[in-house]
C-alpha cells in the first residue's frame, strides 16, 4: 500500500507537534519518580537532543530556538531559554559527526547529561549578566547566589534528564526512522 | 533566485511559521498549554471535607492574625500600620503543578480568570503567605512563590517591629535584610508582612527566624524558615489584590524616618 506523500508529511508533522505538546504538559507536572530535590527532567532539552542527533545544523538550531521560546512561554521570559536550547541543538548536531558517539541509549543519556550541564551553565551566565549589569531588577541580587543555586540545580537536573532521556528518545527516534524509511522507499 | 526559492521556499516558509508560532506562544505566557494542562489534570470538583479542613486551617490562621492585630493596635505610635486586607472570602484552588523551569519557584493552580483570579492576587496556604499570581489563563494561573529569588516582600518582626526586605533563596528558607543597623531580632521570632510591602497586605504570617547574622554586609541579615510547607502543598487560597497600594518610594522613606526616630529615643 502506498501512503500518499502529503498525508504522510502531515501525519509526521502532527506526531512531532504532539510530542512537543506532551513535553510542554510534562514540564509543570511532578509525577512520582520524576522529581529530585524539587527538580523535574528538562523534557524540552531531551526533545532537542533527540531531534538534533540525526539532523543538520540548521534544523537543530531552529528546533532549539523554537523550543526555547516555548519554554519561555511556560515560565519566565527573562532570561530567555531560547539561547541555551539553541546552543544545545547546535552542539548536538555537531557532535554526531564524530564517529565515537554511538546511537544507543547510553550515548544518548550521556549526551543529555552533558547538554543539560551546558544549558544550565548558559542560563547561569545569563543570570550573572543580568545581575552584574543590574538590568532586570527582579533577578538574583548577587553573583554568588546565582552560582550557589546553579550548583544545587544542575546536578539534579542533569541526572534526571539523562535518566528519562531514553523514554522520549526511543519512541521519537523510532517514529522518525520509520518515516525516513518510507520516504526512501517511495523515492526509489 | 527562482531556483533557490523553488528548492528552499517551503522549508523557509515553514521555518518562519514555526518560529512565529513559538514566539506568539511565548508572548501569551503559554496560555494554551496551561489551559490543556489544567483540563487534563483538574480533579472533578472540590471534595467537601477538604474544603472544611481548609476552612478550619483558615480559622486558625485568622486567629493568629487577630492576635497579631491586637499587639499592633497597642502600639499607638505606629498608628500607620494598616489592618490586613481580609475583605472577601478566599477562593480555594488545587495545586496542579510546579514551575516549568527549575530556575523559578512557581506553582500552577487550577483556578483562573473565570473564577475571578487576577494578576497580583495574593496566595496563602495553611501557614500563611506563600506568593502572588503572576499570570492567568481561563482556568489556571501561575503563582510566584515568596521562596523565589526574585520575590521581594516587605516584612517586620512581630515582637520588635524591626522591618526589612525578604528575598527567596530558592528553597524552604528566605533571607531578610534589615533597614536598621542594629535590628532587634533573635532566633525564633515570627515574621509577618509589613505595610512597607506594597504588593502584599500587612500583617500576614510568613515564617520564623532560624538564624541571625548582625555583622553581615551591607545590612544585617536573618534567615527565615517559611511556615507553609511549600513542597507538599495541595490546596491554596487566593485573595484579592491589596486595596490601596501606597507609593513604594514614599513608604520606604517614611519607614526610614520611623526607624531613626526610634533610635533617637
Amino acid at each position: 500500500m502506498r501512503w500518499p506523500k502529503l498525508s504522510r508529511y502531515l501525519t509526521n508533522a502532527s506526531v512531532t507537534l504532539a510530542s512537543v505538546l506532551l513535553c510542554l504538559l510534562l514540564l509543570p507536572a511532578r509525577l512520582p519518580g520524576m522529581e529530585l530535590l524539587g527538580v523535574a527532567p528538562n523534557w524540552l532539552l531531551i526533545w532537542v537532543v533527540a531531534w538534533s542527533v540525526k539532523r543538520n545544523l540548521w534544523q537543530a538550531a531552529l528546533a532549539g530556538w523554537t523550543l526555547g521560546l516555548l519554554q519561555d512561554g511556560m515560565s519566565e521570559q527573562i532570561p530567555s531559554r531560547a539561547l541555551s536550547l539553541l546552543v544545545v541543538g547546535v552542539l548536538t548536531a555537531l557532535l554526531k559527526k564524530q564517529k565515537y558517539v554511538q546511537e544507543d541509549f547510553i550515548s544518548v543519556a550521556l549526551i543529555v547529561f552533558a547538554m543539560s550541564a551546558i544549558a544550565e551553565t548558559v542560563v547561569a551566565l545569563q543570570f550573572s549578566w543580568y545581575s552584574w549589569r543590574g538590568i532586570a531588577p527582579f533577578t538574583f541580587e548577587r553573583l554568588s547566589e546565582v552560582w550557589a543555586y546553579y550548583q544545587d540545580v544542575t546536578l539534579a537536573s542533569a541526572l534526571l534528564s539523562s535518566m528519562w532521556a531514553p523514554a522520549l528518545y526511543y519512541p521519537l527516534n523510532y517514529w522518525w526512522r520509520q518515516m525516513y524509511l518510507l520516504e526512501m522507499n517511495s523515492a526509489s | 533566485m527562482r531556483q533557490w526559492w523553488g528548492r528552499y521556499g517551503v522549508t523557509t516558509g515553514l521555518s518562519i511559521a514555526v518560529i512565529l508560532g513559538a514566539w506568539s506562544f511565548r508572548e501569551s505566557n503559554g496560555r494554551i498549554a496551561y489551559e490543556i494542562y489544567s483540563q487534563v489534570s483538574q480533579p472533578f470538583g472540590i471534595p467537601e471535607d477538604r474544603s472544611r479542613q481548609l476552612l478550619d486551617a483558615r480559622t486558625q490562621e485568622l486567629s493568629a492574625m487577630l492576635a497579631e492585630q491586637k499587639q499592633e493596635n497597642s502600639r499607638l505610635q505606629e498608628a500607620i500600620d494598616l489592618a490586613p486586607d481580609g475583605a472577601g472570602e478566599p477562593i480555594f484552588a488545587p495545586v496542579l503543578g510546579r514551575s516549568a523551569d527549575h530556575w523559578w519557584q512557581q506553582l500552577t493552580i487550577g483556578r483562573g480568570e473565570v473564577d475571578g483570579v487576577e494578576v497580583g492576587s495574593i496566595v496563602t496556604a495553611p501557614g500563611g503567605l506563600i506568593g502572588r499570581v503572576i499570570s492567568v489563563s481561563d482556568t489556571s494561573s501561575r503563582v510566584l512563590l515568596v521562596s523565589d529569588s526574585t520575590s521581594r516582600v516587605g516584612i517586620k518582626v512581630t515582637r520588635s517591629r524591626s522591618t526589612g526586605v525578604m528575598r527567596g533563596l530558592g528553597d524552604e528558607t528566605t533571607s531578610i535584610e534589615f533597614f536598621d543597623k542594629l535590628p532587634d531580632v533573635k532566633v525564633g521570632d515570627t515574621v509577618v508582612s509589613s505595610q512597607f510591602s506594597y504588593r502584599f497586605p500587612s500583617g500576614m504570617p510568613i515564617g520564623k527566624v532560624t538564624s541571625v547574622d548582625l555583622s553581615a554586609s551591607p545590612a544585617p541579615r536573618a534567615v527565615v524558615t517559611l511556615f507553609a510547607p511549600l513542597d507538599i502543598l495541595e490546596w491554596v487560597s487566593i485573595h484579592g489584590k491589596p486595596d490601596i497600594p501606597p507609593e513604594p518610594q514614599e513608604s520606604a522613606e517614611s519607614e526610614v524616618e520611623i526607624l531613626t526616630d526610634e533610635d533617637d529615643e
